[in-house]
């Protein structure tokens, strides 16, 4: 058996383009996340809401989004929905729509926790002031929900950057595309996808421990009483 | 304009024998790996709280490294990359196996962690008082209280693990996914096929879901809160 010789050059080669297919699986799951904050928002303030109907419809919205796997609903987007309704997708939008999709369930539950975090008392001193709903809702429940939403927030991006790696399959050239295609060609797999995968560990556990660093430092001023 | 879009699940029908081999394939993969996972996930969780530091470093290593890679990529490194680096020919399936319990397994290891850190430090004082080993106050004292704190989340990762089996279908594996990918393409019905899928995904879930609030309730001795039925939890992230 001859020893297997790691092949640097490769990468160095191909590091800019493996550089670039990151970028897109950057944008890709910060479109995701960006549908998801407020898609999410919304079914928060439906499930939390008075009526019956809007909560239950929230509700078995989470459910059904959080028992899907992302690639079937990638799937299920980029090439059913797209046949049943005459509609094209790019990649890109599909991958987005279904990342945002997903991460809208996650996201629901992070800002209803958050959300049922504040202090009732807050809520009702609002109103007692005279604010209206809406009002008491933006300016003084939200504000003190967002301190707790940030860190699960961020840790919802870290699920959706890991999920957009598979949106390749459907043809973004993202960095997993990038790989794929070079080493189809070069005959390296082993090279490439291991800098795909340490590339995409180092940002996971970073942003991983950004999440962390930020819940220490926003958790400082939560036992102000 | 291409064919006009009538909502037909007779191929759905036609092919259901097929679906539900590909289905029992993602099943079996979901349960062979979390078994093993949970294994590793204890292994690793015990490294993890040893007084050896090496073992403490190397076992936080490995968490990160799993908890941080994206399923698709593990396993395109394994099958594709790992395979040529080698050598070796894996089948499909146990290369599948393998990365989904080697992910999952870093996801466990928190839990059991987190959950043998929840026991109350005086049951094992109390233990060790009374001349306990520590294998076995880990074993008759430790465990069984740890068990019961981490059936949910484990619960949890076996419903994520139903869902991430789906990913296998990009080496080749003849599950659920594959087999819808295949008729839907054959029969040009992808709307159907991919609900269809999801349909079945979703339940498994549910199902799952169901059995793990049926083991929860017979671990612990108190009556569980009423919780509703026919609801379940994932993982706190999007875990792909």
């Amino acid at each position: 058996m001859t020893k297997y010789i790691f092949d640097w050059g490769i990468i160095r080669d191909n590091f800019g383009a493996l550089m670039n297919g990151l970028k897109i699986t950057l944008y890709i799951a910060f479109a995701g996340l960006t549908i998801a904050l407020i898609l999410g928002l919304i079914v928060a303030l439906m499930r939390l809401s008075r009526s019956r109907t809007a909560s239950w419809i929230a509700g078995s919205f989470t459910q059904l989004m959080r028992g899907i796997p992302l690639l079937v609903l990638l799937y299920w987007i980029y090439y059913g929905v797209a046949a049943e309704l005459n509609l094209n997708f790019s990649p890109f939008s599909a991958g987005a729509i279904a990342l945002g999709l997903t991460g809208s369930a996650y996201m629901a539950e992070v800002y209803r926790g958050g959300l049922n975090a504040v202090d009732p008392g807050q809520r009702e001193a609002a109103l007692a002031m005279g604010l209206r709903r809406s009002q008491a809702f933006a300016a003084v429940i939200f504000p003190q929900a967002v301190r707790i939403i940030i860190p699960p927030t961020v840790n919802v991006f870290v699920g959706l950057l890991k999920g957009a790696t598979i949106v390749s399959v459907i043809g973004v050239t993202d960095m997993l595309y990038v790989a794929q295609v070079v080493s189809l060609r070069t005959f390296t797999p082993f090279e490439l996808y291991s800098a795909a995968g340490v590339v995409l560990v180092a940002i996971t556990v970073a942003i991983a421990g950004f999440s962390w660093s930020l819940e220490c430092h926003l958790g400082r001023g939560g036992n102000r009483v | 304009m291409s064919k006009s879009a009538n909502f037909d699940l007779k191929p759905v029908f036609d092919s259901f024998g097929l679906l539900m081999h590909g289905f029992g394939l993602a099943m079996y993969i979901a349960a062979v790996s979390i078994i093993l996972a949970v294994a590793l996930g204890i292994i690793v969780a015990l490294m993890r709280l040893s007084s050896f530091a090496p073992a403490r470093w190397l076992a936080f290593a490995y968490t990160q490294l799993f908890r941080g890679l994206a399923l698709y990529v593990l396993i395109i490194w394994v099958y594709f990359g790992l395979a040529v680096a080698l050598n070796i020919n894996l089948a499909p399936i146990t290369a599948g196996i393998v990365t989904l319990a080697l992910l999952n397994s870093g996801y466990l290891s928190e839990t059991f962690r987190s959950g043998i850190l929840a026991v109350d430090r005086g049951q094992v004082e109390a233990a060790t008082a009374i001349g306990l080993s520590k294998a076995q106050i880990f074993r008759s004292v430790v465990g069984p209280q740890a068990l019961r704190k981490i059936a949910p989340a484990t619960g949890n990762q076996f419903v994520d693990a139903i869902k991430d089996s789906a990913i296998l279908s990009v080496i080749g594996v003849p599950e659920l996914m594959h087999e819808t990918q295949r008729l839907a393409q054959y029969y040009f019905r992808p709307f159907e096929f991919y609900t269809f899928a999801g349909a079945l995904y979703f339940l498994a879930v549910l199902g799952v879901s169901y059995l793990f609030r049926i083991l929860e309730r017979k671990l612990s001795n108190k009556t569980v809160e009423s919780k509703r039925f026919f609801s379940f939890q994932t993982s706190q992230i999007p875990n792909n």
